[in-house]
C-alpha cells in the first residue's frame, strides 16, 4: 500500500492539465489566421492566459504574490495563480528560484506534489504560474495550533503521503533540498502535497559539486553542515525525519539558532559523528573535529522510543533509520516506505478523515510566496499568536 | 510504473515529440507565416519611408510612382524556406558547440547539448526572418548554464561572447526565448544512458554480469564468454582486448550523441535511451546488439514470442534512428554547405523582418507586441470607420514604422560596411 501509482487526476484537473500536445497543431493553425499579428508562442501563451481568471490576492512577499483564480469556463474550479515578481537589481535575467520551481514541476505529476497547471506569462513580462488549489494550509499550522489534535494513525497517514512525494522526486532524479513542514501543503480532500521547488535540481554526475547552501537550518542533515559538495536524496530523509519527529512532539525536534549551534545540537541528540560511525566525515570540508573527552555516544533504539515514545517501538525504529547520520547508511524513501510501521497497527487515518483546520488558503498565499530556505521568525509570532488566542479562549 | 510511463511524463515526450509529417508541418507553417510577415512589413517600412520622403520634400508624389514601385519590389522580396531555414539553425548550433567551448574552463558538454535544443525547440515556432539566430543562440546558451546547473553570472558569460555582444544583447531576448520553450526547460538527454550501459557491459566483461530476469539460466560466465566471442566492428584491423573495444566504442558514442544526435531532428523523434543505442550501433554493432539480446532474447524463444517481436520492433527503430545520425554532415568537412551557407545568410540579410531587429531595445516585446494586437483588433477591416479614423491610424502607423526604421535603419547601414569590409 505504500506506493500508489499515478492516480488520475480528477475530472477539472484533467482540463486544466491539458497543457496541449506534441501533435496538435491544429488549434495552433486556426490561431494563426485568427490574429497573424502575434507571434505563434505569442498566441499559444495568450490562450492558456485567456483560460483563467485571477480573482483575490491571497498573499504577497519579496519574491512572488499569489492569487486565487478560476478557470474561466468554469468559476468552481479553482487555482492558485502564483506571479514571480520580476527583481529589478537582479540584471541576469529570470531568477534561478523560478527557473528550478518551474523546471521540476513541468516535469513531476503526482498526487503528492503540487500540480503546475500551467505557466503563462502576464503584460509585463511576469511569469505567472497556475498553481494546484491547496486551501487547507500546511502541516506546519496544524503542527502548531494546541487546539487541534491529532494522533499517531494521522501522523502515518502524512508521513505516508509525504514520503511517496518524495520518492517520487527522488525517483526522477530531483533533490527538492527544502522539505519542512510549512512546504507541505495540503488539499481539501487531505492530501499532503510536496510544495516550492525553488531550491530543487537534479542529481548531480557522480563527482560533480553542488552547493551545501540549501534546505532551512533546523531541518538540514549533518552532511550539509559539514559542507559536504557531494550529496544524495539522503538529504531530504533527513528533512523528512525532522518533520516526523516535529510531528511527534509539536516542536522543532533539533532547532538550532546557528549553524554551529545546529551542530552541537545534532550531536546532543544523535551522537557526535566519528570515522567509526561515519567512514570519511572527518574529511568533510567544514568537519568540526569533535571534542575527545565530549565524544557523545551514538543513540540507541532505546533513545529514541524514550524521545518519541508515541510513535511506539516500530515507528521509533522507523524514524531512527532516517536520521542515521551516516548519509550512507541513511534509509532511502524506497525503503522507508517498505518499513514495517506501515502494516503496523493503528492504521493510517483515511485522508477525508484528518484533522483540519481552517485559514489554510491564507497560509497557502504566505507559503507560496516565500523564497526557498527562508527560517523566518514566523515561529515565534506564530507562538505568540497562539498564546493570545488561548487566552481570549 | 515502468521507465516509459515516467518518460511519456516528460515535457520532453508531451511538447516536444513529433513524427515526420507533424514536424514538417510545423515548420512550413511557421515559415508561411514569418513569410507573410515579412513582406507586409518590409512594405509597412517601404510605405513610410516614400512618405516620409515626400512630406519632407514638400510635394504631393509624381502620379503613379508609388504603386510602381511598390509592386516592383514586392515581387523581388524573396522569403527563406523551411529547409534554408534549418540549416541556418543548424549552423548557429554547431556555433554553440564553439562558443562552449571557447569558455575557460569550456562550458560542460551537457549544458552545451540543452542550449541546442532550445534553439532547435525555439525554431519551430519562430523562423529565422523573425528573430535572427545570431541574437537568439547567445541566449539560449546562457539560459542553459542557468537550468543545467553551471552557474556563472551574466557578466562574466557575455565576456566570453566575441564581437560587441554586450550583457544587455545577451539577455534581452530571454523571456522571448523562455515563451517559445513553452517554460519547459527540461531536456531528457541521451548522455547518462549510455554511461549505465557501458557500466553493464563492462561488469559482463569482467564476469560479473547480470542475467535478464527472464533468462534465468544464464550464467555471469556465459555472458562474458559471448561478449568475447562477438566478431570485431567492422572498419577495425587489429583485434584488441575487450576493455579498450568497450572504451572505442564509448568514445565513438559519445561523440555521435554530441554531434550528429544534436545536430539532427533525433531528439524530436526519439526517446534518449532509443538515441544512445542507435548512437552504438554505428559505434560497434555487434557490441549493439550483444547488448539487446541481454535484454531482450532468451534461449528457444520462436518468432511469435513477445520478446522476438520486441526485439524486431525496437531494432527497426534503432536502424531508423542510426540512419538519421549518420546522415549527418559536420559543416566543417563539406565546403558545399559552407557555401550554401554564404547564400543563405545573404538571403536573409535581404528578407530579415525590420520590425524585430531590435530586440534589446525593446525590453519588454510580449506587451510591445500586445499593443500592437490591440491596436490591429480595433482597426478589425469588418468594422466600418470614418474616414478621418482611418487617416489618423494611418498616420500613427506611418510615424511608428518611421521610427522603427530610423533605429533600424542605421544597423543597416552599420551591417553593409561591416558585410564590404569583410
Amino acid at each position: 500500500m505504500a506506493f500508489s501509482p499515478l492516480v488520475a487526476p480528477s475530472p477539472s484537473a484533467t482540463a486544466l492539465l491539458k497543457k496541449g500536445s506534441a501533435t496538435g497543431q491544429e488549434n495552433e493553425s486556426q490561431l494563426r489566421h485568427s490574429s497573424s499579428d502575434r507571434e505563434i508562442t505569442e498566441q499559444l501563451n495568450d490562450e492558456v492566459r485567456h483560460k483563467y481568471i485571477k480573482a483575490k490576492k491571497l498573499g504577497e512577499g519579496t519574491y512572488a504574490v499569489v492569487f486565487l483564480g478560476h478557470l474561466r469556463a468554469d468559476p468552481s474550479s479553482f487555482v492558485a495563480i502564483k506571479k514571480i515578481k520580476v527583481n529589478a537589481e537582479y540584471k541576469d535575467g529570470l531568477s534561478m528560484d523560478a527557473i528550478r520551481e518551474v523546471k521540476y514541476l513541468q516535469e513531476l505529476s503526482h498526487p503528492n506534489i503540487i500540480a503546475l497547471h500551467d505557466v503563462f506569462s502576464s503584460k509585463d513580462q511576469n511569469l505567472n504560474l497556475v498553481l494546484e488549489y491547496l486551501p487547507r494550509g500546511d502541516l506546519e499550522m496544524l503542527i502548531k495550533d494546541s487546539n487541534i489534535h491529532y494522533g499517531v494513525a494521522d501522523i502515518k497517514a502524512w508521513m505516508g503521503m509525504l514520503l511517496r512525494g518524495v520518492w517520487f522526486c527522488h525517483k526522477n532524479f530531483v533533490l527538492h533540498r527544502d522539505i519542512k513542514p510549512n512546504n507541505l501543503l495540503i488539499a481539501s480532500d487531505g492530501e499532503v502535497k510536496l510544495a516550492d521547488f525553488g531550491l530543487a535540481r537534479s542529481f548531480a554526475d557522480p563527482y560533480l559539486n553542488m552547493t551545501h547552501q540549501v534546505i532551512t537550518r533546523w531541518y538540514r542533515p549533518p552532511e550539509l553542515l559539514y559542507g559536504a559538495r557531494q550529496y544524495s536524496g539522503a538529504v531530504d530523509i533527513w528533512s523528512v525525519a525532522m518533520v516526523f519527529a516535529e510531528l511527534l512532539l509539536r516542536v522543532p525536534f533539533v532547532a538550532g539558532n546557528s549553524d554551529l549551534d545546529q551542530i552541537a545540537r545534532i550531536c546532543e541528540a544523535f551522537g557526535t559523528p566519528t570515522e567509526d560511525n561515519w567512514p570519511g566525515v572527518s574529511k568533510l570540508p567544514n568537519y568540526i573535529p569533535a571534542d575527545a573527552n565530549h565524544l557523545i555516544p551514538g543513540q540507541s533504539r532505546d533513545f529514541f522510543l524514550r524521545q518519541f515514545p508515541t510513535a511506539g517501538a516500530v515507528g521509533a525504529d522507523l524514524l531512527m533509520s532516517m536520521c542515521t547520520l551516516d548519509p550512507r547508511k541513511r534509509s532511502t524513501a524506497y525503503q522507508a516506505l517498505r518499513h514495517s510501521w506501515w502494516a503496523t497497527e493503528p492504521r493510517p487515518t483515511n485522508k477525508e478523515d484528518l484533522p483540519r483546520k481552517s485559514g489554510g488558503t491564507k497560509k497557502m498565499g504566505d507559503d507560496l510566496t516565500r523564497r526557498g530556505g527562508e527560517l523566518d521568525d514566523q515561529f515565534k509570532h506564530a507562538a505568540r499568536q497562539l498564546d493570545f488566542s488561548a487566552m481570549k479562549a | 510504473m515502468i521507465e516509459d510511463d515516467f518518460y511519456r511524463t516528460s515535457s520532453q515526450f508531451r511538447l516536444w515529440s513529433f513524427t515526420e509529417d507533424s514536424l514538417r508541418s510545423l515548420r512550413q507553417d511557421t515559415n508561411r507565416l514569418a513569410s507573410d510577415r515579412v513582406r507586409d512589413a518590409l512594405r509597412r517600412a517601404r510605405e513610410a519611408r516614400q512618405s516620409a520622403n515626400s512630406s519632407a520634400a514638400g510635394t504631393p508624389n509624381p502620379n503613379g510612382s508609388d504603386a510602381d514601385s511598390k509592386t516592383g519590389d514586392e515581387k523581388d522580396i524573396e522569403c527563406l524556406t523551411p529547409d534554408e531555414e534549418q540549416e541556418l539553425v543548424r549552423y548557429f548550433c554547431e556555433q554553440i558547440v564553439q562558443l562552449g567551448e571557447s569558455y575557460k574552463p569550456p562550458l560542460p558538454t551537457i549544458v552545451r547539448a540543452t542550449a541546442i535544443q532550445y534553439l532547435r525547440r525555439f525554431y519551430l515556432t519562430n523562423s529565422p526572418m523573425t528573430y535572427h539566430p545570431k541574437t537568439i543562440m547567445p541566449c539560449a546558451l546562457f539560459i542553459a548554464t542557468k537550468t543545467d546547473n553551471y552557474y556563472m553570472s551574466l557578466r562574466q558569460f557575455a565576456e566570453g561572447v566575441p564581437g560587441d555582444t554586450s550583457a544587455e544583447d545577451i539577455i534581452a531576448p530571454e523571456f522571448l526565448v523562455m515563451q517559445s520553450l513553452r517554460f519547459t526547460f527540461d531536456v531528457r538527454h541521451p548522455f547518462r544512458g549510455l554511461e549505465g550501459g557501458i557500466m553493464e557491459l563492462t561488469a559482463i566483461s569482467q564476469g560479473l554480469g547480470q542475467p535478464a530476469p527472464h533468462n534465468p539460466n544464464q550464467s555471469p560466465d556465459d555472458l562474458r564468454r559471448t561478449m568475447l566471442s562477438l566478431s570485431p566492428p567492422p572498419n577495425t584491423q587489429s583485434s584488441s582486448s575487450i576493455s579498450d573495444r568497450l572504451a572505442r566504442a564509448h568514445h565513438n558514442t559519445r561523440e555521435i550523441l554530441k554531434s550528429a544526435a544534436q545536430m539532427t531532428d533525433a531528439y524530436f523523434f526519439y526517446t534518449p535511451s532509443q538515441i544512445w543505442l542507435s548512437a552504438l550501433l554505428l559505434a560497434d554493432r555487434p557490441l549493439a546488439e550483444f547488448y539487446l539480446d541481454t535484454k531482450l532474447s532468451a534461449p528457444n524463444l520462436d518468432s511469435t514470442h513477445t520478446l522476438t517481436q520486441l526485439r524486431a520492433k525496437l531494432l527497426t527503430t534503432l536502424n531508423d534512428c542510426s540512419a538519421l545520425l549518420h546522415s549527418y554532415n559536420p559543416l566543417a568537412s563539406d565546403p558545399e554547405q559552407k557555401k550554401a551557407l554564404r547564400r543563405i545568410g545573404k538571403k536573409l540579410y535581404h528578407c530579415q523582418n525590420p520590425e524585430k531587429v531590435n530586440l534589446a531595445g525593446q525590453k519588454r516585446i510580449p506587451a510591445a507586441a500586445a499593443a500592437a494586437a490591440a491596436a490591429a483588433s480595433v482597426s478589425d477591416p469588418a468594422t466600418p470607420e470614418s474616414e478621418m479614423e482611418r487617416l489618423a491610424k494611418k498616420r500613427k502607423l506611418e510615424s511608428e514604422a518611421k521610427r522603427r526604421d530610423d533605429i533600424f535603419g542605421g544597423e543597416l547601414v552599420m551591417e553593409r560596411t561591416r558585410e564590404r569590409q569583410g
